[in-house]
């Protein structure tokens, strides 16, 4: 049991730490909420900004379609010019003075009357934010060859099937929360993911290349307990951090949620029904298994390095290796199958994405389990061999 | 009581050490860094183990502490093998280096407790030992204050505090003075001395011949892992051909 005296040495310990306790719990909590919150804020503000702003319009060949002229006239928020010559168009766009050129040709009037199709060249800068610019003129575009639509069948005697032949209907099966979880779901588990691994990360260079460090270990080494309930100690409370700071991440999205402005409802209520305590539940049991792992990884690195710098500099690549897996699991073609299910990381990412889903296949779900515990496992078997390494222990 | 017998440890060398090493070591696969060596510590004495940096004293005392594994040869610590009973002998042992080896985020209550904890000690057998040591060596103004806010001179008494916690039988010093002033040197030559008087064995390894003139009972001299000399300090002073302590030590390490 001198495990447990070591482990609750080690929690004092980190808790007292101010990196750790900043990567474990204000990060997750705080940052999470807070950037989440700040991004959708600045994309909506932007989005509306681009809206809101006063279109500069000149029309060339406006004496060939007065009533489209006088449509964009008509828009809300448009200044219609008239002074910039055809040749300096361009550069005027391009420096922003003007933001739409409309060229009607001169047959416009002759076209529309044979029932033909008139020319109608646009420019425009393409960079704009959101394509906003573009769809406010082809809404007004829209709208008024609709109009001549509807006159040419009138004129015609035609109804609209004429030149409708389908009346497609799509009925989509999917629920809700199927199609969220598809799209989103991924970065739900991306988010334990890369916080369990940096949570599990400051205690796991603590413990273990900081010990050789501060010459501790010889300390400890000497005493009473042995190397296994050494590893056994600072395993559990490295662990304890990963899946602390996992959760605390879930706990932080949930949180910012609530308070991003301007979710639909609709959208709003399948988040919360995903983020019920059976989901939670059932994902915190992928969670842990690759906690372990991360945390024995780490462990096992962190002893093996002489110093807290070097292990860092151990470490930070592995971040990478990380993240990698846990990106792909975001892809929307991929999907939780025999092989992938294999995979660690990988299967946590694709396996929540089911979860949130609520089409997780129980098969492949085992097959998860089976691989997460089997690595964590490995991991703990090394890290203990780490620990019993003389050459590892006192490398210098 | 600590008996050695035959004591020998091999490290393995990869490409790079052998390289570092010289032409001495190209061909070979292990170094030697302690040789075939026996010796006994007795209760109420103090070994002392010289030798120049790198001649083989922590290897040999991290095997008695049982951090490294003998590669041939056996060690007994009050009637435990270091191998086949190494927890035994981590009870019975108090192992103190040079460095304070505090964890600076604990305060010194809870670094000697974490110790005792460890050793399984019971509450109130603690309680009556902690008083004990913190008032002889005067840390209860600073007992609840973290490690890291502590001087040089009130970490080292710490240090001592939590080496002899749960009163070992034996004592290991591994360089204790290296690195420290002469006011906190001191006081480890005192704690060394009282251990003698309380009757612990206690082997102490240095390179400052002084500390030895004043402490020793017994001494051994290594080199390259192996000893040259191996008895009590008076007859070293008896059989000195050099005017001090160091030029015979080094006298006797050029001859070696």
């Amino acid at each position: 049991m001198k495990f447990l005296t070591i482990a609750k040495k080690e929690v004092i310990d980190i808790s007292r730490d101010r990196r750790t306790m900043i990567m474990m719990v204000v990060v997750p909590l705080l940052l999470i909420p807070v950037l989440l919150g700040t991004v959708l804020k600045i994309t909506k503000s932007m989005a509306e900004k681009a809206s809101e702003k006063q279109l500069k319009v000149q029309i060339y060949g406006q004496e060939y379609a007065p009533d489209l002229y006088q449509a964009f006239a008509d828009m809300e928020k448009v200044i219609i010019l008239d002074q910039i010559p055809t040749d300096s168009i361009q550069s005027y766009i391009q420096q922003e003075f003007l933001d739409v050129a409309i060229h009607v040709d001169s047959d416009y009037k002759v076209n529309i009357a044979k029932n033909g199709q008139a020319k109608i060249r646009i420019q425009f800068k393409g960079t704009d934010s959101f394509g906003i610019t573009k769809d406010r003129i082809n809404g007004v575009l829209k709208k008024f060859e609709n109009q001549i639509i509807s006159e040419r069948m009138d004129r015609l005697n035609l109804k609209p099937e004429v030149v409708r032949a389908y009346n497609i209907n799509y009925e989509d099966v999917a629920s809700r929360q199927e199609k969220f979880g598809k799209i989103a779901g991924g970065w739900f588990p991306y988010v334990f993911i890369i916080f369990g691994f940096m949570g599990a990360m400051y205690p796991a260079l603590d413990l273990g290349a900081g010990e050789k460090e501060r010459g501790t270990l010889e300390t400890i080494l000497s005493s009473p307990a042995s190397r296994l309930d050494i590893v056994l100690g600072k395993f559990l409370v490295v662990l304890l951090a990963a899946f602390l700071t996992a959760f605390l991440a879930l706990g932080g999205m949930a949180v910012g949620i609530q308070y991003i402005p301007d979710i639909p409802p609709e959208v709003l209520i399948v988040i919360n029904g995903v983020l019920n305590l059976k989901t939670i539940g059932l994902i915190m049991t992928l969670v842990l298994p690759v906690a372990a792992f991360f945390s024995a990884m780490l462990l096992g690195l962190s002893i093996y390095a002489r110093s807290f710098k070097e292990a860092q500099s151990i470490v930070a690549p592995l971040n990478i290796v990380i993240i990698f897996p846990a990106v792909i699991g975001t892809l929307p073609g991929m999907e939780l199958n025999a092989i992938t299910a294999l995979i660690p990381v990988l299967n946590v990412s694709l396996a929540s994405k089911d979860i949130i889903a609520g089409v997780i296949n129980p098969v492949y779900m085992a097959e998860v389990y089976a691989s997460l515990f089997g690595f964590a496992g490995l991991a703990i078997f090394w890290c203990v061999k780490m620990f019993n390494r003389e050459k590892t222990i006192f490398r210098s | 009581m600590i008996q050695v017998q035959n004591l020998t440890k091999d490290f393995s060398l990869n490409k790079k050490q052998r390289r570092e090493l010289g032409e001495e070591y190209k061909d070979s696969k292990t170094l030697r860094a302690v040789d075939d060596i026996s010796f006994e510590c007795r209760p109420g004495k103090i070994f002392g183990l010289l030798g120049p940096n790198g001649a083989g004293k922590t290897t040999t005392l991290r095997m008695i502490a049982t951090m490294l594994i003998p590669t041939s040869g056996s060690i007994c610590v009050s009637g435990s093998d270091s191998v086949s009973d190494g927890q035994k002998v981590r009870e019975k042992i108090g192992f103190m280096t040079g460095q304070t080896a505090l964890y600076d985020r604990l305060t010194p209550t809870e670094m000697v407790k974490y110790i005792a904890d460890l050793h399984g000690m019971d509450k109130t057998t603690f309680q009556k030992r902690k008083n004990k040591l913190f008032d002889v060596l005067d840390m209860h103004s600073f007992a609840d204050r973290r490690i890291a806010r502590l001087s040089t001179g009130m970490k080292q008494k710490t240090s001592i505090a939590r080496t002899i916690i749960h009163d070992p039988p034996v004592m290991v010093f591994d360089e204790p003075t290296s690195g420290l002033d002469v006011m906190t040197s001191r006081a480890i030559m005192d704690l060394i001395r009282s251990c003698r008087e309380e009757g612990k064995t206690v082997i102490f390894s240095t390179h400052r011949m002084g500390e030895v003139n004043q402490v020793c009972d017994d001494i051994a001299i290594i080199y390259k892992g192996r000893f040259f000399y191996n008895d009590t300090l008076d007859q070293f002073k008896e059989e000195m051909t050099q005017p001090t302590f160091e030029d015979e030590f080094i006298y006797r390490v050029g001859e070696a």
